[in-house]
């Protein structure tokens, strides 16, 4: 056609992008035919006029597209349209009860476990939030290196905090709580053993925000003997009577006046006191060096807490200078050359539950290490339950084909579908969410035990938890929906139901078993790490417990509190020494497991020449039937002994402490009869020489995370506890002949342990770990196999007519239970090639923190394998084999 | 009983898609309405009204008839529905009843 007989190109492109789509083909045709003829008529310019004219007309920028003029389409989340999606949700779930029954019940274990995870790491994420000035609150924490050995306090020295509040006025305030260990509590004739006393300053109250119900916050602590506590414990002396101006006796300090009762300290707190008395009714040892009390600050809003801690080397310069002066009698130059220091570091307090692992922490702390751990298991354990989820309904959606066809060609659009598909994932994940809160309320009490937590439902519904979830569902719904839906919902109608239904499927299905097996493998991949992760938890636990500690744990009674016996201990321990089942009795306050007193002083050697190095060891004060009673063997020397008078300034070490002095075989120095001195806390009168009369075997004083250090064992007694070896079947008569035998002494409570089981405590978080690891490994594995179940179903119904052909053809049924168990094996066994690298770094990491661990081997993973290998057979072959032995007949005869 | 609205363009519209019988589109709509009644009409009304009457439900469309000519797309052929056709006689009744009502006089003055 000639250029000439063009319309304007601008007219045409308006007109091709906003004019009305409806009609917008037969509009550029008929105007383009009116323009020629225009042009033949009227000539070109009055044809371009008319042309530009009618077509500026005919612009409809907003118009929409309509559906169809045949018939009207409803919104697709109308509310008719969203209850016949619930409508035939249900059918559909209905019809196909044992796909829905794994989905939900898969599903709805993810879920619960899923809740359960997350009340635990909110609350340990919780920890110390609840303090008025949380941000600005710092604890104050010693590190140096004494010695050569690496030390990190929480307490600081006693002028610490005021010194801090005195010198820099950024300070706001500071409060010092001194601890002095267990008191057994008295009023009338009631007594208990306390665990939690403290002794803080008079602001504590004002300093954490714990509310008072009784007294006045600021008055409470101030005089010496005063005392505020907790309402349970003022329940449990007082009773429904008024404990203000009441008494009670603490231990063998003075009678201390009730002033005030707080509210119990919440469970999301680094301390868990319920006896406050005032710091003043304590005589401190007020020096920087020796270790005193836990020390917090309140910042001034603004003042940075680096700006304090640059301050921090002048502090040490200016007071712990002269003070080490005069302890060691060398100054803080001559220390710090000799590559030992001292400084103080500040920790958030709302750092210390998951971030601090010090010496002298007031409770064992948590661990972020395992928040991470488990909010991890939790992603992966709702993954694969979400997998399960995407797996069974691609695996169905074959079936479903043809329903997408004849709705499409009944008009449906792909939005509709897609929101019945997404409305029946999502009912499905709210049926299951309300059968996981049902299994989340039944086990609470047992997750409770096994947590040694108190966690109540209202966490979960309070605040913004309940839309959170609800919210989190809907997600997973939809994501786990996601895929059948836009993948079901594009299908063509055409090639749906031209007949080759069957083809389709065939073709449908090996693309979305390809994404079925990837999936299949991540759930392996988890499954299988998990289970070797829960091997290495329990092999390093058998390890530990089966590993020789150097001391006799089994048959060995600890009596506790008896310190509170005063001078009558020697006469119970020479009573207790003559009953028959009983071997040896020691005073032990020292001991390797479970509640101890701990001590550390600095010890030098006086023999070598030249300067002496002050090393900062363990102490232990024991007397002479210690050794005997625990089982520890001597490696050189002898035993303390009342047949030499001069033990009194005698010690043992132990062989590492032998090595840190330099006294080994090797350098051809003999440990015995070597002199150490004693540094004391620094008083001339505190400083004491002693010698070494011989070396015991090292034995493991402390946990397995720390590899043994040196040790110094001073002929002394500490009377805090005692220690029986005993050698009995009877152990019930034995103890009540021994609490008779207390009774008789003493009307405190009589309170027992086995050393066995406080060394078992003492990995009580290892065993917690390994419990939970069983558990979550049990579960995934459980999850995993459910789905792999519900495909094996699956595929067995898909192939029946494969299956019955072969078998007329004369395949054996071993044959077929392979050929259908080989395909869902490929993904075991690459989900085990997968998970074993990432297993073996994690499990290496963990296992970095015990100084005595086990090595990694082989057979672990093999053993993992093997048992996903298997479960994963179990599970398929169960469907396989039905589907193996079905007759021909029945699944031939209908076409 | 009530009766459906048709303006005069509309009537003109209809009958001459009537007249056209299966050759009715756009174009041969205005191009007739312009031979047979000599006014200027914008194919824009045309096409507007076309529209309109097919909402009504008095015209039916179907798509056809691609030419060279119109850059190979295709016409849109209207057809007057059954309800169009009752709509016309209802129209065409109307006029005939105020035509007989008409006193004689007055008849003549207008034809006469």
């Amino acid at each position: 056609m000639p250029n000439a007989t063009r319309p304007p190109r601008w007219a045409t492109r308006l007109l091709s992008w906003w004019s009305h789509p409806d009609t917008r083909e037969d509009v550029q045709g008929d105007l383009l035919e009116l323009y020629h003829y225009w042009v033949r008529t009227v000539g070109k310019r009055r044809a371009d006029w008319r042309y530009c004219l009618n077509a500026l007309r005919l612009l409809r920028p907003l118009a929409k597209q309509k559906q169809s003029t045949e018939y009207a389409q409803p919104f697709f989340l109308s509310p008719d349209m969203i209850r016949n999606y619930i409508k035939i949700a249900l059918r559909n779930l209905w019809r196909k009860k044992a796909f829905a029954t794994i989905n939900i019940v898969g599903l709805a274990v993810g879920l619960a476990t899923c809740l359960l995870i997350m009340l635990f790491v909110t609350h340990e994420l919780s920890y110390d939030r609840y303090y008025a000035n949380a941000d600005r609150m710092f604890r104050m924490t010693m590190n140096g290196q004494i010695g050569g050995k690496e030390l990190r306090t929480a307490p600081v020295g006693v002028p610490a905090g005021p010194a801090l509040v005195h010198d820099y006025p950024g300070v706001e305030a500071a409060v010092r709580l001194y601890q002095e260990g267990t008191f057994i509590v008295k009023r009338g004739s009631a007594r208990f053993k306390e665990e939690h006393v403290v002794f803080p300053d008079s602001n504590f109250f004002q300093f954490f925000s714990i509310p008072l119900l009784q007294g006045d916050k600021r008055t409470v602590l101030r005089e010496p003997n005063t005392i505020v506590i907790t309402e349970t414990i003022a329940r449990k002396y007082f009773g429904a009577q008024n404990p203000i101006g009441q008494t009670l006796t603490l231990g063998s300090r003075a009678l201390f006046r009730v002033t005030g009762v707080c509210q119990d300290i919440p469970s999301n707190t680094h301390f868990h006191y319920n006896i406050f008395g005032s710091l003043s009714s304590i005589d401190l040892r007020n020096t920087w060096l020796s270790s005193g009390a836990l020390t917090y600050l309140t910042l001034r809003p603004g003042y940075s807490i680096e700006t304090l801690k640059a301050q921090m080397p002048d502090l040490v310069q200016r007071y712990i200078g002269p003070e080490l002066q005069q302890l060691l009698g060398i100054s803080l130059a001559e220390f710090s050359r000799k590559g030992d220091r001292f400084g103080f570091q500040f920790q958030p307090v709302t750092d210390i539950h998951l971030h601090s692992d010090l010496e002298g922490e007031i409770e064992p702390n948590g661990d972020i290490k395992y928040v991470y751990i488990f909010s991890a298991i939790a992603a992966f354990i709702l993954l694969i339950a979400c997998i399960n989820f995407m797996n069974l309904s691609t695996a169905g959606s074959a079936g479903r084909a043809k329903e997408v066809g004849i709705r499409k060609a009944l008009g449906s659009q792909q939005q509709q579908l897609i929101g019945q598909f997404l409305s029946e994932s999502v009912l499905i994940t709210f049926m299951a969410l309300l059968i996981g809160l049902g299994i989340v309320l039944a086990v609470l009490p047992g997750f409770n035990q096994l947590a040694g937590k108190q966690f109540d439902l209202s966490t979960l519904t309070s605040g913004w938890m309940l839309p959170g979830i609800g919210f989190g569902c809907l997600l997973v719904g939809l994501l786990a929906g996601s895929y059948p839906a836009f993948f079901l919902s594009a299908f063509r109608p055409i090639t749906v139901l031209k007949g080759n239904g069957s083809a389709l499927a065939l073709q449908s299905g090996a693309r979305s078993g390809q994404l079925r097996n990837t999936l299949v493998t991540v759930q392996f991949v988890v499954s299988i790490g998990m289970i070797i992760s829960t091997l290495t938890v329990y092999q390093q636990l058998d390890f530990i417990q089966s590993k020789k500690v150097g001391y006799d744990k089994d048959q060995v009674l600890i009596i506790h509190d008896t310190y509170a016996l005063d001078n009558k201990v020697n006469a119970l321990k020479a009573e207790l020494t003559r009953l028959s089942q009983v071997r040896a009795v020691t005073l032990a306050g020292y001991l390797p497991a479970g509640a101890s007193n701990t001590g550390t002083d600095g010890f030098q050697s006086t023999n070598s020449k030249g300067e002496s190095v002050t090393y900062r060891n363990q102490a232990y004060y024991i007397d002479e039937s210690y050794l005997p009673t625990l089982g520890i063997r001597l490696a050189l020397g002898r035993n303390f002994s009342k047949a030499f008078p001069s033990d009194s300034s005698a010690v043992l070490i132990n062989e590492a402490a032998a090595r840190q002095f330099g006294w080994t075989a090797s350098r051809g120095k003999n440990p015995i009869g070597q002199r150490l001195t004693a540094v004391g806390n620094g008083s001339p009168e505190s400083k004491r020489t002693y010698t070494v009369v011989g070396v015991v075997k090292d034995f493991h004083f402390a946990s397995m995370h720390q590899p043994i250090a040196p040790l110094v064992m001073i002929y002394g007694a500490d009377s805090y506890q005692m220690a029986l070896r005993i050698h009995t079947r009877d152990m019930a008569a034995l103890l009540g002949q021994i609490e008779r035998i207390w009774k008789t002494q003493t009307d405190n409570p009589f309170a027992y342990s086995f050393l066995n089981d406080r060394f078992n405590t003492m990995y009580q978080s290892e065993q917690r770990i390994g419990q939970l690891f069983t558990i979550f490994a049990g579960l995934t594995i459980f999850i995993a196999c459910l789905g792999l179940f519900g495909l094996a179903t699956f595929t067995a119904q898909r192939r029946t007519k494969e299956i019955g052909v072969r078998k007329v053809l004369g395949a054996s049924v071993a044959s077929i239970v392979g050929l259908l168990s080989k395909d869902f094996l490929k993904p075991v066994v690459l989900a085990l090639l997968i998970a074993t690298p990432i297993a073996w770094y994690g499990m290496s990491r963990w296992l970095q923190d015990f100084a005595y661990k086990i090595d990694l081997s082989w057979w672990m993973f093999a053993l993992a394998g093997i048992a996903a290998i298997g479960i994963a057979l179990l599970t398929v072959s169960f469907q396989s084999i039905k589907a193996a032995l079905m007759n021909p007949v029945k699944s031939l005869r209908s076409e | 009983m009530k009766r459906a609205f048709l303006g005069e363009f509309e009537e003109v519209v209809m009958l001459t898609v009537a007249i056209l019988d299966e050759e009715a589109y756009g174009v041969t709509v205005t191009q007739e309405i312009e031979q047979k009644t000599g006014r200027s009409v914008g194919f824009s009304t045309v096409h507007t009204t076309l529209q309109r009457l097919e909402e009504k439900g008095f015209l039916a469309s179907r798509m056809g008839g691609a030419t060279a000519e119109r850059g190979g797309r295709r016409k849109r052929f209207f057809t007057v529905t059954a309800a169009g056709r009752k709509a016309l006689r209802d129209v065409k009744q109307v006029r005939e009843e105020l035509w007989r009502s008409l006193p004689p006089q007055t008849l003549q003055l207008i034809t006469g």
